[in-house]
This record gives structure tokens, sequence and C-alpha cells, in this order.
């Protein structure tokens, strides 16, 4: 059951530097269970930085993330068991070219979560079906083009059975006419109440399936809001400029 | 020429067939040994230890550069010096020859993880695979692709090193020349028998290794 009052990924003044580049500079943000948040910006804003930070492929300088109750960033943790219940989707694809499709999805329940082989197959065989690439499963994946590709990525990550999935731009990389059949799973998943944060310059798709758009400027949550309020009665000059120059 | 060859070979065929036998052994055990060495020796470099790192850094800028027949002196006639027992040329020999190789099998070994796309690492572990199972199952089979072609052309080489080793008189096939040549004093024939031995040997080589190269590549 999903329960929308249940605060699952909690942070508070998220900071990370490179070098003496500060990407981010203070971020507090509360997503619910069954949200989904869009995050937008200019490049170079944090706003992947910040996505990352969240299941800790970039370790923050300073702040605290608290993912379902318990704290990510402190010491002692077992990451892997964090990671295991955040599902990540990247721009790139990232599956895992020596592996058939179905292996690429029933790899990590299996290794790590010592699924038994038949139960993760018959789990990735649903999943495949569910995102329409069950013909493909004994492909591999230098066979499939990119909208198959991350639609693969996209199951890999749920085969976990994650309670949140981060989307790093996953449609940029791809070819204009591979772009809907992406964004319509995505968008699936959002409906089946799986809480979603998405990096995304898709404006239209991130009006369409968000509960809450978060705009991200200079390493700071600039401006905050539902869809409505964002797109159409933009408070800050900063968002405005932004939103002027992406729509067109 | 040809004819000169021809009885040549004929009578010292079998010191020329000895020779192969000593370099492919030589080649063999080296590539074998040296592999293991610079494998050991890559995956320690990976690990987080500034000071291994830097050890293995050492030792890997000293043996490429200095030149093999000097690591060879150094192995003959060092080592038999300070070891408790009693070790064969040929062994010293070739321990130089195994030290030399790993060093060039680790930066093959390096290089070839290291060329494998950061993105798979970073999916690996965002699906929680351990670090361990990510290397195993992830970076190694693909990083094999890059490894094995550059560890084959080492494989060359080592054939063509090894003659190295004709200095100490080790059987291998430029041994067999100088044996046939200071028999006879023939020496042109005498030395195209070597070359040829040579190339016979590179060229099989080098066949076997486009046909592992193809099958490696069936899913790229």
């Amino acid at each position: 059951m999903i329960d929308r009052t249940k605060e699952l990924i909690v942070v508070k003044d998220l900071h990370k530097s490179f070098g003496s580049l500060e990407v981010l500079r203070g971020i507090d943000q509360t997503v619910r269970e069954g949200e989904v948040v869009s995050i937008i910006g200019a490049s170079g804003s944090g706003k992947s930085t910040f996505l990352r930070c969240l299941n800790l492929l970039e370790v923050p300088d300073a702040g605290s993330i608290v993912f379902d109750g318990q704290e990510l960033t402190g010491k002692k943790r077992n990451v892997d068991a964090f990671r295991q219940q955040i599902g990540m989707v990247f721009q790139h694809f990232n599956v895992f070219p020596h592996l058939k499709v179905i292996d690429n999805i029933t790899l990590a329940p299996c290794l790590e979560k010592h699924m038994d082989k038949g139960a993760a197959t018959q789990m990735a065989e649903d999943l495949l079906r569910r995102v329409g690439l069950y013909d493909k499963r004994d492909e591999y994946p230098t066979r499939l083009s990119g909208g198959q590709k991350q639609r693969l990525a996209i199951v890999r990550a749920l085969a976990m059975e994650p309670k949140v999935i981060l989307f790093d731009e996953p449609t940029s990389a791809l070819d204009p006419e591979m772009v809907k059949e992406v964004l319509d799973v995505i968008g699936e998943l959002a409906r089946s109440g799986m809480t979603i944060l998405i990096v995304t310059h898709e404006m239209g798709f991130a009006k369409r399936v968000s509960d809450r758009v978060l705009f991200i400027d200079e390493g700071r949550v600039a401006e905050e809001g539902t869809p409505e309020e964002l797109f159409e009665n933009t408070k800050t000059e900063r968002c405005r400029d932004f939103l002027n120059k992406v729509l067109y | 020429m040809l004819q000169t060859i021809a009885a040549i070979w004929d009578k010292y065929g079998y010191v020329y067939i000895q020779g192969v036998w000593g370099t492919i052994y030589i080649a063999v055990l080296t590539v074998l040994l040296g592999t293991v060495l610079g494998t050991l020796l890559a995956f320690v470099r990976l690990l987080p230890s500034r000071i291994l790192q830097s050890v293995i850094r050492l030792y890997v800028w000293i043996l490429r550069g200095t030149p093999a027949l000097l690591q060879i002196y150094f192995f003959y006639f060092f080592v038999p010096k300070y070891l408790p027992f009693d070790m064969s040329e040929r062994a010293c020999i070739m321990m130089a020859l195994v030290v030399n190789a790993s060093a060039y099998v680790e930066e093959i070994i390096r290089a070839g993880i290291q060329a494998v796309d950061r993105g798979q690492t970073e999916a690996a572990r965002s699906l929680g695979m351990t670090a361990r199972h990510t290397m195993t199952r992830i970076i190694l089979p693909q990083a094999i692709k890059n490894i094995l072609p550059a560890l084959g052309n080492e494989f060359i080489v080592m054939i063509k090193e090894a003659s190295l080793a004709s200095i100490f008189f080790i059987v291998e096939i430029t041994s067999a020349f100088k044996t046939v040549q200071s028999a006879t004093f023939i020496t042109i024939p005498a030395l195209a028998i070597s070359g040829g031995l040579y190339l016979l040997l590179t060229t099989v080589l080098s066949f076997f290794m486009k046909m592992a190269e193809r099958r490696l590549q069936i899913n790229d």
C-alpha cells in the first residue's frame, strides 16, 4: 500500500563541491511515498549531482539524507543495501553489453537478493512483457535501439523492487522518435504509484506527470511548486528566464 | 642458397626443432607466469592504497624503462649469488623474462579494466551490487575483450624476446642458429632458417589470436 503521508526521503542542507566548484549549496527537500518530483534547471545547475547524491554515487560533503527513516550519510552504513532500494536510470542507459537482455535483469536480484533463478526469470519476463521487450529476451543489448535499451534499463532497476527510482535525464541521449516510448513507460510507472525523482528537459512531460516540480539554480532549489504553479505562475525571475529559453 | 638451406636442414634440422621447442617453452612459461604476476600487480594497484600504488608504479617504471637484456644480466649475476639455494642459468633467465613481462601485463590489464565505461560501474553499484560482484560480473568480462588481444601481442613479443636467452646459450631458435653456424661456418642460410621458424611461430599465433578476437567480438 502506498502511504502518501510517509516521508520517504528527507534531505537536509545538502552540500557538495568538486574541487573549488561548489555544486550544491544547501538543498532541503522531503519526498513522500508515491510522489513524482521533476527536477529542472540549466545544465551545470547541480540537478544531476543532487540526484546522484541520493544514492551516494556522489558522496555529499555536508548535510544529511534520511531514506525510509534511516540515515544514509552516517558512518558504518551498508551502502549496497540502501542502493538496492533506490533504483537509478541513466542518460546513457548503461545496460550491460556482455549479458543477454534477460540476464541484464536477473543478475542483480540473483546475486544480491539471492533470488532463485527460476523466480527471477519469471519476474524478468513479466517486466519485459510490460515494456514490450519480451521478444528480445535472448538478444544482446547491442541489437536494441536506444529507446529499447532505456526501457531495459528501467525494468532492470524495477527488478530490484526499489522504493524509489531516480531518473537522470532518461531521454536526453535518445533519438527524437524514441523519446515517447520511454516517457510512456515512466508515465505508467508514475501512475502505478512508484516514487519518482526525474531530472528532465521534457517540460511537457514534467507538467503532465509531476506532483511537484523543483527548479534548481546554482546549487539551490530556487523555486518549487505544482506544475501549474511553476509553469504558469512562475514567481522567480531566474525560473522565468529558464522557461523562456527552453519553451519555444 | 635453397640447396644449402635444404642441406643444413637435413643435417641439423633436429637442432632447430629443439630450438623451436626451447623458444615455445620459454615464451609459454613466461607469458603464463608473467600474466599471473602481472594480474596480481594490476589488482593490487587498483586497491585504494597510495603506498602500494607507488611501489607498483616504480616497479613498472624500472622494468619498462630498461632493456630486457640488462634485466637478464642482472638476474643472471645477482640472483644466484644471494639466493640460499641453487638456481640453474635457465631459471635465472626465465625469472628475468617473467618479471619483465609482468610489468607489461600489469599495464595491459589495468588499462583494459579502466577502459570499461564508468557508467557500467555506476549502473551495477546503483543496483546495489557489491564492489566485488561489480568487478567479477560486470567489469572483468568486458575488460577481457580489451585485455586478450594485447596479451596475445605480448606473447608474440615474448617469442622474440626469448632470443635474448641465446646469449647464455639456452636452447632456443637463435641459439640453434649459433650452434649450426659455428659447426658449419655457413651464416646466411643458417640464419634464414631461424628467421623462417620465428615467422612460422608468430604467424600461427597471430592466426589463432585473430580467431579468438573474432569470437570475443560477436556481441559487440
